[in-house]
């Protein structure tokens, strides 16, 4: 039970973490006006290293820090990460997370589609009809930023979650 | 079996599927509730205000003063050029300084003449000042995060300068940071005026996240029958926009030309106030709204 509470605190902290460094210091560091989504980083990680309860759970709450601050509607952007945490978290059962090439694959394919979504609810329904503009200028370069970082921020969250994982094990044995 | 009912000695589970369920009822409830009332904010502002904000405000700190450091440095041998060539010209300049000063006096008296109101100096008494914490979190829009909040005085819809032009209006505010959503944001639009033009020529001026990658926003519906508005005209807030304050500097046109329907001009503007570099606003503690009251209740007294 203890390392539940554990695991939701490390999360609770990353999440935040996360938030902070992507509104002050990715913000410092963009190029041509775009961060990387270290949040959606972080969601499809968990996703992807535990499952899709946990995915769903991070791109919740991620999600309603996003809308809390930014958004104009609460919700907005928790509908979204959750799904996103969902549908990696599928991917689960199938892939190996120690293998660092299928998960930055997964994050890229999944900020282009937060970008899409995005694109389509913010914009395209507003009737900015240039597709093509934004495409080239917001969401694929936004998405090759996220994989960059992502790179280097996967291997991080995947080191803590093992060494939850471990300490799990651990417990778990004591107890037989 | 139904994965819901618990079996003795297990641990009680919901399956990922009904969490997602009820989880996706609980956001679309969510932006039903908020988008017609106003029920959360104050709980979750104060929420935020006690786990981000102070991160934010720090790591702003550093950050500035670590980007500060640097570009000393990169500036003392670009100094150092510019100073001798400044030393020429201040020879130059005080020539020209005794020429101008006859035509500052020239412009003062028609200034008195005209009776033409510095908007500014009204509001200079409740301007309090505020540090950039934070940045919107997508690439999409443009608002941004500033320290002062509710504790001081900060309201929804309090107008927002720097460079002394304007930058936006507070649209979310906790007790100790308030969000500014900035004229060049993409959802962003207001009511403006060509105060160069003769007849004050009235138009609206939209963020554009497109046109945005050139320094410039776009404005639309202008009515210029006279061909009265030009190229580097100054645009200021316009007394008919409900949100913002008459007579704050916008920008310059930058480009202009005819819409579509032949009836209306299109155009660029650039905006005054330095988007990239924004690092301290000032925000008026007086909002339209209050004004718009005074304004009622003098009618209802005559």
């Amino acid at each position: 039970m203890t390392i539940k509470i554990k695991k939701i605190v490390i999360n609770f902290i990353l999440i935040i973490l996360s938030f902070v460094l992507q509104t002050t210091v990715f913000r410092t560091l963009d190029f041509g006006g775009i961060a990387p989504n270290l949040m959606l980083i972080l969601v499809a990680s968990n996703g992807f290293i535990c499952g899709d309860k946990a995915g769903i759970l991070s791109g919740f709450f991620a999600g309603l820090l996003s809308d809390i601050l930014f958004g104009t509607y609460l919700g907005f952007y928790a509908l979204i990460y959750m799904y996103i945490g969902f549908l990696v978290g599928k991917l689960h059962e199938i892939f190996f997370s120690q293998n660092i090439t299928i998960p930055i694959v997964v994050i890229s394919i999944m900020d282009f589609l937060y970008g899409f979504i995005c694109y389509v609810f913010m914009f395209l329904l507003r009737g900015r009809f240039d597709i093509g503009f934004y495409m080239m200028n917001i969401i694929i370069p936004g998405t090759v930023y996220t994989a960059l970082i992502a790179i280097f921020y996967y291997p991080i969250i995947l080191k803590i979650n093992n060494r939850i994982f471990d300490e799990e094990q651990r417990s778990a044995k004591k107890f037989v | 079996m139904s994965p819901i009912i618990r079996r003795t000695g297990e641990e009680f589970t919901i399956p990922s599927k009904y969490l997602l369920l009820i989880l996706s009822l609980v956001s679309c409830a969510l932006m039903i509730i908020t988008f017609k009332t106003s029920l959360f904010t104050g709980p979750l502002n104060s929420f935020s205000g006690i786990f981000i904000v102070p991160f934010q405000n720090g790591i702003t700190t550093v950050g500035t003063y670590l980007k500060d450091q640097s570009d000393k440095l990169a500036e003392i041998t670009r100094l150092q050029d510019e100073n001798a060539r400044l030393k020429d010209e201040v020879s130059k300049l005080t020539m020209e300084n005794s020429d101008l000063k006859k035509q500052q006096y020239d412009l003062t008296e028609f200034r008195e003449l005209n009776d033409l109101k510095d908007q500014y100096s009204d509001y200079r008494n409740s301007m309090v000042a505020a540090n950039v914490i934070g940045k919107e979190d997508g690439n999409w829009y443009h608002s941004f995060i500033i320290d002062k909040g509710s504790d001081d005085g900060i309201e929804v819809d309090m107008n927002v300068l720097a460079n002394g032009g304007l930058v936006g209006r507070v649209t979310n505010v906790g007790p100790k940071w308030a969000r500014v959503l900035s004229i060049i944001s993409d959802n962003s639009s207001l009511a403006a005026e060509d105060r160069s033009s003769k007849s004050r020529n009235i138009l609206f001026v939209h963020g554009d996240l497109k046109t945005y990658k050139d320094g410039v926003i776009t404005f639309s519906k202008l009515n210029d029958i006279a061909d009265e508005v030009a190229v580097g005209d100054e645009i200021v807030t316009s007394n008919i926009s409900d949100k913002y304050l008459s007579g704050i500097l916008v920008g310059h046109i930058t480009e202009i030309k005819k819409d579509a329907d032949n009836l209306t001009k299109v155009g660029k503007i650039s905006p005054v106030a330095d988007f990239d570099h924004l690092n301290l606003v000032l925000v008026i503690k007086e909002k339209k709204e209050d004004h718009l009251d005074d304004y009622k209740n003098q009618k209802n007294s005559n």
